[in-house]
């Protein structure tokens, strides 16, 4: 076991030495720090209760509703516009919970979509790990080791987990500390009001967070595994990254095209969204978490031993 | 304790339905630089590409210091370190983060290792520069550093002198040597040039067509040299062919205003005297072939040396 963590660190040394690495943390910093200027310019605008920290919250959040209630009789467009907001607004007041105002962890709630970058990110890294090996030429003298080739492609493909894993913290913590400076932090494990499938509920924001995120998770790792295959059979990237990428943007339009068909179930894009057992609305009859969970499983373990087949199998002949 | 390092017995490779490597045998033993000989596509690198493990074997077996590449490959290649075809390195990693790189793959290479083998190859100075930025000599002694880390039994150099000066050729001819005859390692060395290797190689085997079709001690055949072919650049040079045919029996051909004769070795000192005896003026003597060179040409045949 001991060489497997030199082999890790190689892998992460190899990734982390390069300047193109750095410029995918550069872009997502950039990316949390853009929305949290413009989450903060908006802020400006609307914050009503803000300033009534006191009791009279309770006068605030009715003044808003009485507000918005006019507002929508009297305009046509408005029509309904803001009926979930005071929805939202009555739950605190029914509830007797003081609102809390926007902070770091609404903020980092909300960028749960950063992580549709993360998964294209770890999609280029485990694109590249194997094929540019071939390209740079240097998979001959990384194989002729007193090392299995099965150890040198687990390692390989643990670090890509690594680096998903990696960056998905740095959006996390990096969110964390912009919104920090930006929004100021309630509390360390602050509730909020949110839709959820049975109405409004009182839910804490970090559970959210790791909801959030963590469903999302099971694309990243299955379109990366993916990558991660086509890189070790075709021995190239750019194919392996166009072809994940394009999977990835295009699965729910793959799963809507075969709909009709009763085998659209099992295809890898009907079964990434958990969401749908949290709303209690699957894609297709007969589906459940079980069934989605078994899908996922053979689809992962298919990528993987194809890649393994393709990388301990196979000669390394010349270009 | 065997003196064999390596051996090849009956390997064989085939792609698709074609017969790249037709059963080669051959052994390698401690302490000798053996030149692997062949023109460009006979399956040189096929047959170190199998001896390294980068290639199966379609048949037959590699064996180093007894163990089988096929089925103790970890044992095996444990002693080898190699080239294959060009020194590739990381390109975006310094000298030193390449070995670096290598030495965490292997077991037990010190610091103090890595230091050493920087300078046997005297890369010492642009060892913190980026390996992309190197020249292709540079690229092939730090190639051969990686090799040597972790101190091998058996050293597989492709086309070592691929892209070398002079100086760099006669620069890595000496440290092979040194490993041979002080480390006792066994070098293979590969090559489409049989004079550029052949200073500094104990036995050469020839490849054509995926079969070792000769293997010749290099020593053995410089000391049964009695007949050699040489060129002379002298004036008036028909004049000097007339006189060695007249003298000695010996018909000279007069190529570019040289003369070309086959004679024996000691004969060579009594023509130049009878030839200055006469007046001749001799600017220079070359032998020109060796006779190893001309027995490789005529089993190979002239027309297809790359």
């Amino acid at each position: 076991m001991g060489n497997f963590f030199q082999l890790l660190v190689n892998e992460q040394l190899k990734l982390y030495i390069r300047k193109s690495t750095w410029i995918m943390y550069i872009l997502i910093a950039l990316l949390v720090l853009g929305l949290a200027f413009i989450n903060h310019n908006a802020m400006e605008n609307s914050r009503t209760y803000e300033a009534s920290q006191d009791d009279n919250w309770r006068q605030t959040l009715q003044d808003e509703n009485a507000e918005m209630q006019k507002e929508m009789e009297q305009k046509e467009m408005m029509q309904g516009a803001y009926t979930g907001q005071i929805e939202k607004n009555n739950y605190y007041l029914e509830n007797d919970i003081q609102p809390r105002s926007y902070d770091t962890w609404q903020f980092v709630m909300e960028n749960k979509f950063l992580l549709s970058l993360v998964s294209l990110l770890t999609i280029i890294i485990a694109a590249g790990i194997v094929a540019n090996e071939f390209k740079w030429g240097t998979i001959k003298l990384l194989l002729i080791r007193p090392i299995t080739r099965t150890k040198i492609l687990a390692s390989k493909y643990v670090s890509v987990l690594l680096f998903a894993l990696l960056t998905l913290l740095f959006v996390l913590i990096f969110s964390w500390i912009v919104g920090a400076l930006f929004f100021g932090v309630n509390g360390l494990n602050p509730h909020i009001v949110l839709n959820q499938s049975d109405g409004y509920a009182y839910v804490s924001i970090i559970g959210e967070i790791i909801e959030g995120y963590g469903l999302q998770l099971i694309t990243l790792v299955m379109m990366a595994t993916f990558a991660f295959m086509i890189s070790t059979i075709f021995r190239q990237s750019a194919l392996a990254i166009g072809l994940a990428i394009f999977l990835m943007l295009s699965g729910n339009a793959i799963v809507g095209f075969f709909s009709h068909y009763d085998w659209a179930k099992y295809i890898l894009f009907a079964n990434t969204n958990m969401n749908q057992y949290i709303n209690g609305s699957p894609m297709f009859d007969g589906m459940s978490l079980g069934f989605s969970i078994a899908v996922l499983a053979v689809y992962y373990v298919v990528f993987l031993v194809i890649s393994w087949v393709f990388f301990t199998k196979r000669d390394i002949a010349g270009h | 304790m065997t003196k064999t390092a390596m051996e090849l017995i009956d390997v064989k490779k085939t792609i698709g339905n074609k017969d790249i490597i037709r059963g080669l045998s051959f052994e390698i033993r401690k302490g000798e630089v053996f030149g692997f000989i062949g023109p460009n596509g006979a399956g040189k690198t096929t047959t170190i590409r199998m001896m390294v493990g980068l290639m199966g074997l379609s048949g037959g077996d590699v064996r180093i210091l007894g163990n089988s590449i096929n089925s103790d490959y970890k044992s095996a290649i444990r002693e080898v370190g190699a080239i294959v075809e060009n020194p590739e390195m990381y390109p975006f990693m310094t000298g030193k983060q390449n070995l670096m790189h290598y030495a965490r793959m292997m077991p037990r290479v010190t610091k103090e290792r890595i230091q050493e083998v920087i300078e046997l190859v005297g890369l010492e100075k642009p060892i913190k520069e980026k390996a992309g930025k190197y020249s292709l000599g540079m690229r092939q002694r730090l190639g051969i550093a990686q090799a040597l880390l972790h101190k091998p039994s058996v050293l597989i150099l492709d086309e070592p002198t691929n892209g070398l000066d002079p100086a760099g050729i006669r620069e890595i001819r000496r440290y092979i040597r040194k490993l041979a005859e002080e480390e006792n390692v066994a070098v293979i060395i590969s090559s489409h040039l049989l004079s550029e290797i052949e200073q500094m190689c104990d036995r050469i085997g020839l490849i054509k067509n995926g079969e070792m079709i000769a293997i010749q001690d290099v020593n053995a055949a410089t000391a049964e040299t009695t007949d050699v072919g040489i060129e002379m650049e002298a004036a008036p040079v028909n004049q000097a062919a007339e006189i060695l045919h007249n003298e000695h029996g010996i018909n000279a051909t007069v190529v570019n205003d040289r003369l070309s004769l086959h004679v024996e070795r000691e004969t060579i000192p009594k023509i130049v005297q009878t030839l200055v005896n006469y007046d001749i003026q001799i600017y220079q003597v070359v032998t020109t072939k060796s006779t190893l060179e001309d027995k490789f040409f005529d089993l190979i045949g002239e027309n297809t040396i790359g």
